[in-house]
């Protein structure tokens, strides 16, 4: 064989070696991409299979929330007045009043009352059930009370108080003066006095108090008492 | 004879780097698709995975529809023991 057919042989296997190693290596990267992409498909499935009540659901969810919305505004604006319930809204959510209501759409051109500068957010909740709740005992039949100078202590008779004393079981204020039924007599020690009405001797004799035997305090003593800041005044000299 | 050693330095010289350079090109652009399927793959069995919690959606369902009904049912009441407003 000449040389030249040698060469020639040669070449053409290395052309047909390349050949096979490079397309040989391009299929197994395209199995491998098969495989990979047969898996993105399944989990793909997965997926619509899984999502495909979603729609339907949120669909119903937000039907029945857009039906309580509706419901509830216009219970307020039939309850409270269109001005009032914009006041009320803005007032537990500031700003919300400028989106208005949805369903009432002359609710975006309201001026709003300060309604939340008056009262805090709870009176603002007990106000919502309307007139029965306690903010607008006093006008049953009328118009909500919103006393703006009295809204702090109006609003802080709603709520619990430790005592529960307030303002039935308050004791009243003592009649004073010189017709009053009850006549109390001037004391000398603050707090002490020799008879109470109805009662038998308050100023308890010397040695009766338990300690027994401890002397009256020294008049420099009651001079430095009576000289305490702020000076205990008698309740019968206050007025 | 002069032809034949023409044909093969042609052969070595032309065609056997084009071949190779073309398969090459083939070969790698089908090697550096094969992490990005592989990346496609594990993020749809993740995005499967986190889609288990869908069906919890019924159980919201019947929750929100309880939740408005109550509402109803509460709005109902305070629109009979309340007084309508007078513009009303």
């Amino acid at each position: 064989m000449p040389a030249a057919g040698v060469v020639l042989l040669i070449a053409v296997v290395a052309v047909v070696g390349a050949l096979v190693w490079f397309l040989v290596n391009t299929i197994l990267a395209l199995k491998t991409i098969t495989d990979g992409l047969d898996e993105a498909i399944a989990g793909v499935g997965e997926i619509v299979a899984k999502t495909e009540p979603v729609n339907g659901v949120v669909t119903t969810i937000n039907q029945h929330l857009d039906a309580g919305v509706s419901a509830l505004e216009g219970l307020l604006v039939k309850k409270a007045g269109l001005t009032d319930a914009m006041g009320l809204i803005d007032g537990l959510y500031p700003g919300a009043a400028a989106q208005g209501l949805r369903e009432v759409p002359d609710s975006t051109g309201v001026r709003v009352p300060r309604i939340g500068a008056v009262y805090t957010r709870g009176t603002l909740t007990l106000a919502r059930l309307g007139r029965e709740a306690p903010i607008a005992a006093a006008s049953p039949n009328g118009p909500a009370v919103r006393n703006p100078l009295y809204a702090t202590s109006s609003a802080s008779a709603l709520y619990p108080d430790a005592r529960q004393g307030r303002p039935a079981a308050m004791p009243r204020s003592p009649v004073i003066g010189t017709d009053a039924p009850v006549q109390y007599q001037p004391t000398d020690e603050p707090g002490v006095r020799r008879h109470l009405p109805g009662r038998t001797a308050v100023l308890e004799p010397p040695g009766s108090t338990g300690e027994s035997g401890a002397p009256p305090p020294a008049p420099e003593q009651r001079e430095e008492r009576s000289s305490r800041w702020p000076p205990l005044i008698p309740r019968w000299k206050r007025f | 004879m002069t032809l034949y050693w023409i044909g093969d330095a042609l052969l070595i010289v032309v065609i056997l780097p084009v071949v190779v350079i073309l398969l090459r090109g083939v070969l790698q652009t089908a090697q550096g698709i094969v992490p990005s399927v592989r990346e496609v793959a594990r993020v749809a069995h993740a995005g499967s995975k986190d889609l288990d919690a869908a069906a919890l959606l019924l159980t919201t369902q019947q929750q929100a529809i309880d939740t408005i009904s109550t509402v109803a049912d509460y709005g109902g009441s305070l629109d009979v023991i309340l007084d309508d407003h007078e513009g009303a």
